[in-house]
Formats: C-alpha cells, structure tokens, sequence
C-alpha cells in the first residue's frame, strides 16, 4: 500500500524562531490520523507548513507522489543587508498544495467577515474544479442543514459554531483527498460540540482521510488509526487506536503525576 | 446665497463628487487588498491623461475621445500589473511592507513624472471631449461634458460593483482583502489576484486622469492634487464597505464646491484637512468605516 501523505525530517517555524523539527508522518489510503499535544507546541503551525502557508525549512512532503515542497535545505539568512525574500523562491505554494487535494480546514478561521455565507460557498469550490474533481453541495448541505438558514447573512455575523460549520463546508466544496481539520471543536458549547463531531464522524464515514488535532481524547478515540501525540516540536508518542490510554494518564505522563 | 446660486455650487460638487469617487476607490482598493498605500495613484492619473491625450487628440494621434479612453484603460491596467511586480510584489513577505511601500511607490511615482516631462514636456495640454452644450434639468445645469463623465463614471463603478459582488473573480478579489490565509488556504491564486486588483486601480485611475485631463489644464506635476483629494477621501470616508469612498467623495466634492464658494479656492485644501484630521480625531476609522479592514 503507498501511502497517500509522507512527511519526511520535516523541521520549520517562524523564523528565526524554530517551531518544530524532523516530523515524520505517514497517512495511508483511507486512514485517519489524530493528534494530541499541549497548546503551543507547534500543532497547528505543522498543519500550516502542510499546506504551504509558511515554508518548511527542511524535509519533504509527499503527497500522492509528488514532491509539494521545493527539494533541500531552506538557505540560511547570510546578509541582512539583502532582500531575502527576492533572493529565494518560496519552497511551497498553498495553491499547488489545495489543488492536489490537501485541505486544511484552519483553527477558529474567521473565513471572510463581509462576505455572506452564500458567496462563500460559491467560492469554496473553484479550486475542486480547476483540478477536475467535482464538488457535491447538496451533500454539504445535508450535513450542516444550519447553512442554508443563513445563506445571506455576513459571516461576521455567525456564531462559533456555524462559522466552524462553514469553514468545513468551504473545505469539502474543495473535494478534499486528505482533509486536515485544526480543532473543530474549540470553545463551543457541548450541544454544538456534538454536532460538530457528529460531521467529522460522517466525513471519516464517506471515507475521506483526515488528519485530526482535538484535545478531547475520547472524541480522537472514537475516530483515529493511529494517534500522535505532539509536544516540544515533534511526535513523542505514535499509538495504534488500541494503545490510547485514557485523559488522566495521558496528561500525567506528559506533564508528570500530581503530587500528594 | 441665492437658490440659483446654491443650486450651481450644489452641481459642481455632485460633478466633483463622481470625478472623486472615481479616484478614490482605485486606492482604497490597493489600501483594503494589499493593505499598502499608493503613493503613484496621483502619478498613475498624470499618465493616463497623457496617454489619452497622445492617442485621441488631434495635434497627436487623433483617434477619438472613445478609443484613446479604451487604450488608456488597457494600458494603464499592464502597466499597473508591471508596477505592482516592481514595486511591491519584492516586498510582499517583509513585516515592513507598509512602510517600505510608501517608499517604492513614491520613488516609482518620480520616476513616472519625470518620464512624462521627458516624453510629452513640460507645456500644459488639453483633452478635447466629443460632447458639447450644456444639458439641463430645472435649475440644475451642467456641461453636456460633464454629463458624459457622469454617465461613464456611473456605468464604471456600477459594473465594478457587479464585478465585486457578483462574479466569481470579483468575491475571490473581496475574499483576499478581507483574509489572506484562509484565501491561500481555499486554493485562490493570491499573487495573481493581487496583480489583478493593483492592475484595475492604474486603470480606473487612468480613466480618472482622462476625465481631468479634459477638465483643466493638464501638466505633468498635476497630480498632486488628486493624490491629495483621493487620500482625504479614503481616510475620511474608512474604507469599510467598497461603497464608503464613494460617500465619502460625494461629502468632499460638495464641501469643496461650497468652500470654494464662501472662502475661496486657496483655502479650500485647508477645509478639507481640517476637516479630515477632526474625523481622524473623532472616529479613526472614518465615517463611514468600522475598525476592521475589508471591502
């Protein structure tokens, strides 16, 4: 079986600052993979050099078979007086990255404040097609049946929950192979929580791949292969589904046991 | 103040309003998607009037008011594109964007009007328009000119705002404006995006420069005063909706007229300034603005 995303050494950041370095990470066919880790370790800053928004600094991302990062080590800085930026090519390109079908559904997106939600989602699919796949609304739609209601309000104007609901429409409009979703489910509610991961659980049923992060081990429980949990800046810790231990000995083991 | 009176001063700065409205939203365009300040938009109008002015009148070229204000149109939206690649393009990673921008654009902006002088000198010239007679309705009057501004300039940005509403090019262009990465993150082609909406702003502001060049004097340092009167209306009016430039132009060009009218045309700039850094001081986001930028 090949696999369909293979990260390789993987290290980046924001520079001069390193974020994370030396990932490896394979997601095979059909396969959903989940992430654990404490905030501020470079979860989401990993997901965002996937999809090409900052440029990884050394490694490779594979995905279906070809090279998305520009191959070789990001050049060190040499002269400050020098333009770096005209100097060296950006290694990755967000667009070549969603075209190919790696969709990255960001942490609490505000997507765009002045734009209804209608012309969104007209939006949302342009990049399935130029690739040749073909977008299915009405399935979207059946999923977040709460869109249609407010097809004509500006986004600025939705909830959490809904705005959540819509940048995970916007990413299945792009007809995802590999669906990256940042943290669904962060600081709703608990109703909405379960509607939210009741869409992520249909996602995974209609078989699309999906990289998960979400703090709540349960929730990762019910949906993921393999789980990585990731802290300083690289997967610690690969688990089979079966290995997961529960919340309480998961955070003792990674931030050691209470005392007394 | 007679009411025929008034209902002059009032037509002018309608007039004025259209022609401002015009020149303001190409740099509040710029200002909401690439979140940078065209110092060149003044320059970008000098050199549509004269591309206009080579191509249709009759001591030049001689090809008609329409065609050259169709070339000046195309040709300042490539030569937009090229300015945007030189200028700003280089810098679009630098936390400093802003600043150095200001910079380019300024220096862009010299480079520009000296190349006028050098190719057209330094002697004022004219843009004969088609039209002429006046056209009226009641009391109010205006050149049948002025009327042919009127209607293009309206035709221009209702087809603009059909553009940014309704296609899919124009919402991918307001997508970008209002979030960059979640844009990147959609697929969208962002570079080309931004070349586009610089592009578009050079071609209004040509067609801008077309109108001026035909109604005063044209000299190739005219276009300080444009610069001047687009960036009060940008600041003044926020740049919240695309619509808010416009309002905010048609508020300027009537305070103009009527300044003009009670304290002269020397201190009417002075007007104006005042008048923008008391809403600077009251509202900063303009009067018709949120705190927010988007378009």
């Amino acid at each position: 079986m090949t696999a369909l995303l293979e990260v390789i050494g993987l290290s980046g950041g924001y520079e001069p600052v390193q974020i994370f370095k030396d990932v490896n990470l394979t997601v095979g066919a059909g396969e959903c993979v989940g992430f654990f880790g404490p905030n501020g370790h470079g979860k989401t800053t990993l997901m965002k050099t996937l999809s090409g928004i900052i440029d990884p600094w050394a490694g490779r991302i594979v995905f279906e078979e070809q090279d998305l990062a520009a191959p070789g080590e990001r050049k060190a800085r040499r002269s400050r007086n020098l333009n770096y930026d005209i100097l060296v090519r950006r290694r990755m390109d967000p667009k070549k990255v969603a075209r190919a079908g790696l969709i990255h559904v960001a942490q609490g997106s505000t997507l765009f404040p002045d734009m209804t939600v209608a012309e969104i989602l007209s939006i949302a699919p342009g990049v399935a097609l130029a690739a040749g796949r073909k977008p299915e609304p009405d399935a979207v739609f059946s999923l977040f049946p709460r869109l249609k209601e407010r097809l004509q309000s500006k986004s600025r104007f939705l909830s959490g929950g809904e705005r959540q609901m819509l940048s995970m429409a916007c990413g299945l409009l792009a007809v995802p192979k590999l669906m990256i979703l940042d943290e669904p489910t962060l600081g709703l509610s608990p109703k909405l929580r379960q509607e939210l991961a009741d869409a992520v659980h249909a996602i995974r049923r209609a078989g699309t791949p999906i990289i998960l992060i979400d703090q709540d081990i349960e929730f990762l429980r019910g949906l993921v292969d393999h789980l990585n949990v990731f802290d300083h800046g690289s997967i610690s810790r690969r688990l089979t589904n079966a290995q997961i231990p529960d919340h309480e000995t998961l955070m003792a083991e990674l931030f050691g046991r209470r005392q007394g | 103040m007679e009411l025929s009176a008034f209902i002059a001063v009032l037509t002018g700065g309608l007039v004025l309003g259209v022609l401002y409205s015009l020149m303001a939203f190409g740099l509040a365009l710029v200002w909401t998607t690439l979140g940078i300040f065209n110092f060149a938009h003044g320059a970008f109008i000098v050199l549509g009037a004269y591309i206009a002015w080579q191509i249709g009148n009759p001591d030049a070229f001689g090809l008609g008011f329409l065609v050259s204000a169709v070339v000046t149109v195309i040709a300042m939206f490539v030569i937009g594109v090229i300015f945007q690649f030189l200028l700003v393009k280089p810098f679009e990673r630098k936390p400093n964007i802003v600043l150095l921008t200001v910079i380019t654009t300024l220096a862009g902006a010299t480079v520009l009007i000296n190349l006028i002088n050098v190719m057209w000198g330094p002697r004022s010239k004219q843009i004969v328009l088609p039209a002429s007679g006046d056209l009226s309705l009641g009391l109010f009057r205006i050149t049948a000119n002025e009327g042919l501004m009127v209607l293009i300039v309206t035709l221009t940005l209702a087809t603009l705002g059909w553009f940014l509403l309704k296609t899919p090019l124009g919402r991918s262009m307001r997508a970008v404006a209002q979030n960059r990465e979640a844009a990147q993150l959609m697929g969208l082609n962002v570079p080309l995006l931004y070349a586009a909406t610089f592009g578009l702003a050079a071609a209004l502001a040509g067609l801008a420069g077309v109108f001026i060049g035909s109604i005063r004097f044209m000299t190739p340092n005219m276009g300080d005063d444009p610069l001047q009167k687009a960036l009060v209306v940008v600041i003044l009016g926020g740049v919240a909706r695309f619509t808010s430039p416009i309002y905010a132009a048609f508020l300027v060009g009537i305070i103009e007229a009527f300044s003009t009218y009670a304290v002269g045309l020397y201190w009417t700039p002075a007007v104006l300034f005042v008048l923008m850094i008391a809403v600077l001081v009251v509202k900063p986001e303009g009067l018709f603005g949120r705190r927010e930028r988007s378009v």
